[in-house]
């Protein structure tokens, strides 16, 4: 299970919340580059449609596979007290040939995109990680040394934690709180509810960018 | 990691397994001073795919099999002999095979038994009995070879011990005998150096020679 938020941001203004983040969570950040390819299953298989992603990350010399598989999120009264989407991901690590796995399988690729960024991961009341990234597409099939952006001039920012059923109001309360943080800059909210990016990010950005993440926005 | 060669048991024709050669098969082991240490398991899961009706299953592989092993019990390996895969995961791939709903496992076997140590080698005979179940499908048993992770190089030395194995087991006047299997490692695109999936792989190709043993008992 995890919660999550999303929000976007101008390209221009991606240091200046690198910055900000630096300062917030006191961690390095870590290159992102991924290789994300969404399968779904062939129109026989499975008495209703089924989905997963499998995610290669570049970053390193030898790719490394992981098989990610996204529930739908909380619904409910509950749910709609809550600022983030809370919703169940499981994730396994697995060898490389993961995508010819799943092809015996009967799944089939749907699309594939580059993620292209920055993450950190922290701990501020929960464990936590901001990603920000460029999505690029492939203009050939697997070729992401030919990806271009799928927006260009826009960053997508995800903050995810992982959760429990005892503890995703905490978790929630949590990522709300640090949300906050960077209001100035971007709006995050739930997934799939989209708020564009806000009209304070260009002052709070030139702010960040003046005195290096020393003012407080 | 030492090398391991899988065997299981092939009943003479017109027989069937019984407990009563499984522990015939353990005392063998004893009687060849091997000294007898902890238990072992290994599990099996044999997944189907969930189709609509009407659907021509042949579209789908027939023997995709998911194995735990105790050498590593937070992996999972997935193997579909029929196109030569082998997969290793984290052993939550199976909580993300339930979610997706496109697979279930129809049929589960436990491999279960005790280890022996004789010398450089580890012996391990084990029962396969279905999941909560005492009923016996079948034996397996499991040599290692523990100086050497080379499978070319261990082969040798692992033929004359499954030599010497064969010809205790043979004063015994049990119905069948050890057979084992070689697949094509290198067609699953795994190397000399033994690892993990070379046993997964090798307990796909017994399965299917186990199913077939079966079939031909019950025609």
């Amino acid at each position: 299970m995890e919660c999550v938020v999303q929000g976007i941001i101008e390209t221009q203004h991606v240091e200046a919340l690198e910055i900000l983040l630096q300062g917030l969570c006191g961690v390095h950040r870590k290159s992102l580059k991924i290789h994300e390819l969404c399968l779904k299953s062939g129109p026989n298989l499975g008495t209703s449609p089924s989905e997963v992603r499998l995610l290669c990350d570049l970053e390193h010399s030898e790719p490394a596979w992981t098989v990610r598989h996204v529930g739908g999120a909380m619904r409910g009264a509950g749910a709609d007290q809550i600022s983030v989407n809370v919703r169940t991901m499981v994730e396994s690590k697995v060898s490389s040939n993961v995508l010819r796995l799943f092809y015996a399988l009967g799944y089939k690729l749907d699309h594939e995109q580059l993620r292209v960024g920055f993450s950190f991961n922290f701990r501020r009341g929960a464990q936590m990680t901001v990603t920000v990234s460029s999505v690029n597409k492939m203009l050939r099939l697997h070729a992401t040394d030919e990806a271009v952006p799928i927006t260009p001039g826009i960053q997508l920012v995800e903050v995810t934690a992982p959760a429990t059923t005892e503890n995703y109001s905490e978790v929630a309360a949590a990522m709300s709180s640090f949300c906050e943080y960077l209001a100035p800059l971007l709006h995050l909210s739930k997934p799939g509810v989209s708020t564009g990016v806000v009209p304070t990010a260009a002052a709070a950005a030139a702010s960040l960018m003046s005195d290096g993440g020393g003012t407080t926005l | 990691m030492p090398v391991k060669w899988v065997l299981h048991w092939q009943p003479n024709a017109g027989t069937s397994v019984n407990s009563q050669i499984l522990t015939e098969v353990s005392q063998c082991a004893e009687s060849i001073n091997g000294v007898k240490g902890g238990r072992w398991k290994a599990t099996l899961n044999f997944y189907r795919p969930m189709l609509k009706d009407q659907v021509n299953p042949a579209e789908f592989p027939r023997d995709f099999l998911g194995i735990s092993l105790q050498e590593q019990p937070s992996k999972y390996y997935f193997v579909i002999r029929g196109q030569r895969i082998v997969l290793e995961a984290d052993s939550n791939i199976q909580n993300i095979m339930e979610k997706l709903q496109s697979y279930k496992s129809r049929v589960a076997l436990n491999f279960e038994g005790f280890q022996y140590q004789l010398g450089d080698f580890q012996l391990r005979v084990g029962k396969v009995v279905p999941l909560h179940s005492e009923s016996l499908r079948g034996i397996v048993m499991e040599i290692d070879y523990l100086p050497i992770s080379s499978w070319e190089k261990s082969h040798q030395i692992m033929s004359e011990f499954y030599d010497i194995w064969q010809e205790a087991l043979q004063k015994r006047s049990l119905p069948g005998h050890f057979a084992r299997m070689e697949p094509n490692f290198g067609d699953y695109g795994l190397g000399d150096q033994y690892t993990l999936p070379h046993t997964a792989v090798q307990y796909a190709s017994i399965m299917l020679q186990m199913i077939a043993t079966a079939q031909s008992v019950r025609n």
